[in-house]
């Protein structure tokens, strides 16, 4: 580990710790300190073997992945205002994931998490390529352009998914609608599972090319004039970003916004070198979702507000601020 | 095992074509290292297309390049960036990188220890005048500051360790489109002075300039272009004359011939169209 990564990652990492002690001890059921020490009863390790910690464990993981997803998107474009949410890429996934409930649900009669993830996955895959073709010409990515295709993808993946909807059974439409907003309410170790896979094997071939994706940054011209493969690594990073937005949106549906804020406020504090961005973004990415968990959570008790819902309360102002200071500057 | 080889860059009939139009139609020539080079002609005469293709951004339709006698299709982009380094004309910056984190960049290309690497970057804060800027972010630094960031991540890429020595950068090249924009005269001496002390310790220098002046000033060779063919290659006394200047360039100039160590002056001349 580099010598500038060490002392954030240790805080970072010590810091989502302590939020994931505290979530796992929150909740209608309370499980305190004492109960740990004096070990828990029956009902207690039910609760947290089989609801708290997947859960838990599922929300972290997917605020890696989207963080990460957002830290890669924004080395392809080259704009740290690339985010999975803002192009498209998210509404895309659950278009995906949508279609195989709906269709498939016709077809097969039921569908799997798996089945469901590699609908997201091609979907989002998809989505990343026509928005790269739309906004990116000759190695010049135009911001304007890439965030107007989103937009327009984002509602032509809204209308889709509404049509289906109106197509679905009632059965189908209460599993469509938690798409819409984004739940962590559907956890299982299931879900931990697939979603720690493939977060792990994403990030670990990141970080592998994290000298190229720093020279990405410089251009795509500079990027291939300093010995980097611009081409295969332009297809790895949507394919290893599609994955993680895929697998986050099959099953947690969609949350935005995270892998704009938790990147920049990384870059911000020790600059854009993916040495640093992809593992400070991991785990900021999951101290901002439990901590986004836990409030949902608590906030109105016993109700549940959707995460999704939550983080576009946060998100939003904060692409907001972010559009204005480039005005600005 | 490569200094014995001559150090040089050929090409021969270079045909380059994009949308139905014709940059580069059979050029030829060849650059020798330890040398600077110019290559001058007016604007779309194919200068930045057959620097694009010296450097293999551009693959061209037809023609042979060699570097160091060894065709350029068969040098992979990793054995090419640790021998030639290039500054494009326009740099894509989004990202608020440090100056000094700049420069790393292009130090990861060439590789080393921890300890060389830090002094190799100190070395070309120095002679790039920006270690005053080492901790600047690059997004807040005026056109020519960034230039010089540029330049010495540029160079970070082929630096060599006893880059004092003699022959230290023999076998190295470096392509130059349009350095010298933005940079005020202090610099613009500074940088040229450097680009000569490293071209007489054997790197071959190739840049695009638009300043007749200063193409007399810094450059050893010329190669004139024009319409994407070549009009003529040779020294730059030889070619800098108002003949061919007005063959190339279209301009009818007047030139004050070169004496002691002031370089040949070349303005327009009054009255011309």
């Amino acid at each position: 580990m580099t010598r500038r990564l060490r002392v954030p990652f240790t805080l970072l990492a010590a810091a989502l710790l302590t939020a994931m002690f505290l979530s796992l001890q929150s909740g209608s059921l309370a499980i305190g300190i004492s109960d740990w020490w004096q070990g828990l009863n029956a009902q207690q390790s039910l609760v947290l073997w089989e609801i708290r910690l997947p859960r838990l464990l599922m929300t972290a993981l997917v605020g890696a992945g989207l963080a990460v997803s957002g830290v890669a998107l924004q080395a392809l474009f080259r704009n740290p205002l690339a985010e999975p949410g803002l192009i498209g890429v998210s509404s895309s996934a659950a278009l995906g994931a949508v279609m195989v409930i709906v269709l498939g649900g016709l077809l097969w009669g039921s569908v799997s998490g798996w089945q469901m993830s590699l609908a997201a996955f091609v979907a989002a895959a998809i989505a990343t390529l026509l928005i790269y073709l739309i906004a990116t010409r000759n190695g010049h990515t135009d911001v304007a352009l890439m965030l107007l295709a989103g937009v327009a993808l984002n509602a032509v993946a809204g209308a889709l998914t509404g049509l289906l909807i109106t197509i679905s059974t009632d059965a189908q439409l209460r599993s469509v609608m938690f798409w819409m907003m984004g739940s962590f309410s559907a956890a299982s170790w299931t879900a931990v599972l697939w979603l720690g896979g493939a977060a792990l094997l994403v990030m670990a071939r990141l970080v592998w090319l994290r000298r190229s994706m720093n020279a990405l940054l410089l251009g795509e011209a500079a990027c291939l004039q300093m010995g980097y493969a611009v081409q295969p690594l332009k297809w790895q990073i949507m394919g290893l970003s599609a994955l993680l937005v895929g697998s986050a949106v099959a099953w947690v549906g969609v949350i935005g916004f995270v892998g704009l804020m938790v990147p920049h406020m990384v870059r911000l504090w020790l600059g854009p070198d993916h040495r640093q961005l992809i593992p400070l973004s991991a785990l900021g990415g999951a101290l901002l979702l439990v901590l986004a968990d836990w409030l949902a959570r608590s906030w109105m008790a016993p109700a549940e507000l959707p995460i999704g819902l939550l983080m576009a309360l946060i998100g939003g102002p904060f692409f907001l601020s972010l559009l204005l200071k480039r005005r600005g500057a | 095992m490569t200094s014995r080889v001559p150090s040089t860059l050929r090409f021969d009939h270079v045909v380059f074509e994009a949308q139905g139009q014709s940059l580069l139609k059979g050029v030829c020539g060849e650059f020798s290292g330890g040398c600077i080079h110019a290559i001058v002609g007016q604007n779309g005469a194919g200068k930045t297309t057959l620097l694009r293709c010296l450097s293999k951004e551009l693959t061209p339709q037809a023609g042979q390049i060699s570097l160091q006698q060894r065709a350029l299709r068969d040098w992979s982009f990793a054995e090419l960036a640790q021998r030639r380094a290039v500054l494009s004309q326009q740099q894509e910056l989004a990202f608020s990188f440090s100056v000094t984190q700049l420069i790393e960049l292009g130090l990861e290309v060439a590789g080393g220890r921890f300890e060389q690497r830090q002094s190799r970057l100190q070395v070309l804060l120095e002679l790039c005048d920006l270690q005053a800027l080492a901790q600047r972010n690059i997004l807040t630094l005026s056109g020519g500051e960034q230039k010089r960031a540029q330049l010495a991540r540029v160079l970070a890429q082929i630096w060599p360790d006893d880059w004092q020595n003699d022959a230290a950068f023999a076998g190295k090249w470096l392509f130059l489109d349009e350095w010298s924009d933005g940079l005020d005269l202090k610099h613009q001496v500074q940088i040229g002075c450097l680009l000569k002390q490293l071209a007489a310790k054997g790197l071959g220098v190739v840049m695009i300039l638009h300043d007749l002046n200063q193409v007399a000033q810094w450059a050893d060779e010329v190669l004139l272009l024009k319409q994407g063919e070549v009009m003529a290659q040779g020294d730059t006394q030889a070619m800098l004359t108002q003949a061919n200047l007005l063959t190339v360039m279209d301009v009818e100039v007047a030139i004050l011939p070169a004496s002691g160590s002031t370089p040949l002056l070349i303005f327009p001349a009054r009255h011309s169209h």
